[in-house]
């Protein structure tokens, strides 16, 4: 299980990790990404890595649990 | 510590000029050269301004809206605008009080609200295409669908759309070939007609008054307290226009010529439409017309050379994202690129505006062109023609539809 953040003041809008991550973001009435669950499938975490490292902005962070591992 | 270069230093000396017809073909290499022996170049055109060609370099400036402003990102300084393009050209704090006006007009659940209507008018223009077996794709389609979209969204009359394409190739381009000055003569004449075009769209607007679109959010719009004036309204229509057309009029135009020349990697979108999005992102990586100015405002070390308040600084978007040490196959297209955090909207607070709009755009026009035209191939008798600029871009492009290499 992974529980992502956005540093508020690093993202600005790009909306690459509602795209690739659609089951732990979505975009507010901006086009800012906001975390709205955690990533709890493997799919949902592997969607999670791909969404932090294509942020332009590096703006995403997330902390694994050890109960998956 | 090495010692520092500047200005005078004559190994990071370039004969860079962004607006020269000789390297439209082959801008990548000479991003490639100078990145290799100089990625903080200093070129003479245009009164003198430096050129960056890193990924983290170029991210760095964008990043640091303190020491270098947008106040002006053209070179030469003017593209017939009148006061500063809004909200580009404004840095923050104000920046800030106008993109919360305006991001939410280009939101992606704004934009996605658009996405019959964009398909509809990509398959108007493809249902013409259809009728010849050898057209221009400029002229057929790259032109045509961004401008359509964006009157559409405007709330403006779709008929102006050949008129629309002019003032925008005008602005962006100047007139080829002529001087410099002719060239700002000429981008300024447009920007006039522009300006009168859509100060009547306002007044139309002021005295009918019910619509919900675009035009009609901004003349409500506030900054803070404050109605904004009818300048700034203006000032926020002309970057509309400069921002929405030509910049994905190019990117169509490219990403049609690579997978023309390239039917293995077209055949595989056309065999798989879910790689779409992930090859928007490659095509938008492998060619990004973007390519601001920024304006040093305070003495600043970048790289290792000493840039001077008042300095300008090109920082091409295309170069940042064909950088080996963030993409070692750089100049290879893979349409399932991952990761892929490239610029070419931008990064940090001028992040693109339009980019949601950009991606839907481009993500409908690659998913029915190819799904109703799976084969098509250049002329090799009529190659097409790029131009450079700060919006790179494509003139011509001669295309046989139904046949493939």
């Amino acid at each position: 299980m992974s529980q992502a953040s956005i540093d508020r003041t690093i993202c600005k809008g790009h909306g690459r990790c509602y795209m690739l991550a659609p089951a732990v973001f979505d975009a507010d009435d901006e086009g800012f990404g906001v975390v709205i669950d955690e990533a709890t499938t493997p799919g949902d975490v592997a969607a999670l890595e791909r969404a932090v490292n294509n942020c332009p902005e590096r703006a995403i962070a997330f902390a694994s649990s050890a109960a998956t591992h | 510590m090495s010692e520092l270069k500047d200005a005078e230093s004559p190994e990071i000396q370039t004969d860079f000029d962004i607006h020269s017809p000789d390297i439209a073909d082959t801008v990548y290499d000479v991003y490639a050269e100078m990145r290799g022996k100089c990625p903080v170049a200093h070129s003479s055109h245009y009164g003198g301004h430096w050129v960056a060609t890193k990924y983290d370099n170029i991210q760095e400036v964008l990043k640091n809206p303190t020491v270098f402003s947008s106040e002006s990102v053209n070179v030469p300084g003017t593209i017939g605008q009148d006061g500063p393009m809004i909200p580009i050209e404004v840095d923050p704090p104000d920046h800030g009080i106008y993109r919360k006006l305006i991001n939410p007009l280009f939101s992606p659940k704004r934009m996605a609200a658009l996405e019959p209507q964009i398909r509809d008018i990509a398959n108007e223009l493809i249902d013409e295409m259809l009728e010849n077996k050898q057209v221009d794709f400029i002229q057929a389609f790259a032109k045509e669908f961004p401008s359509r979209v964006f009157l559409a969204l405007m709330g403006w009359n779709l008929e102006d759309s050949a008129q629309f394409n002019h003032w925008a190739d005008t602005i962006v381009l100047g007139e080829p070939g002529a001087s410099e000055e002719r060239s700002t003569e000429v981008r300024m004449a447009a920007a006039m007609e522009v300006y009168a075009y859509f100060g009547e769209m306002i007044d139309e607007r002021a005295e009918s008054g019910d619509a919900e679109d675009i035009t009609q959010i901004l003349i409500n719009g506030t900054f803070e307290d404050r109605e904004l004036t009818q300048f700034e309204v203006l000032n926020i229509l002309f970057l509309f226009l400069i921002g929405g057309l030509h910049t994905v009029q190019g990117q169509l135009a490219h990403s049609v010529i690579y997978l023309a020349e390239h039917p293995e990697v077209r055949k595989q979108l056309v065999d798989d439409p879910g790689l779409v999005p992930t090859a928007v992102e490659e095509m938008l990586r492998w060619e990004s017309a973007v390519c601001p100015a920024r304006v040093v405002k305070e003495d600043y070390v970048l790289d290792g050379v000493q840039l001077k308040a008042g300095d300008k600084i090109l920082i091409p978007f295309g170069a940042a994202n064909h950088d080996t040490s963030v993409y070692p196959d750089a100049d290879v297209v893979d349409l399932t690129r991952d990761p892929n955090p490239h610029l070419a909207f931008g990064a940090g607070n001028h992040r693109c505006v339009g980019s949601h709009l950009a991606r839907l755009e481009l993500r409908v026009a690659f998913e029915e062109l190819h799904r109703r035209i799976p084969d098509y191939r250049l002329d090799p008798d009529n190659p097409p023609e790029r131009h450079l600029s700060q919006v790179k871009g494509v003139v011509s492009l001669p295309l046989f539809l139904g046949e493939s290499i």
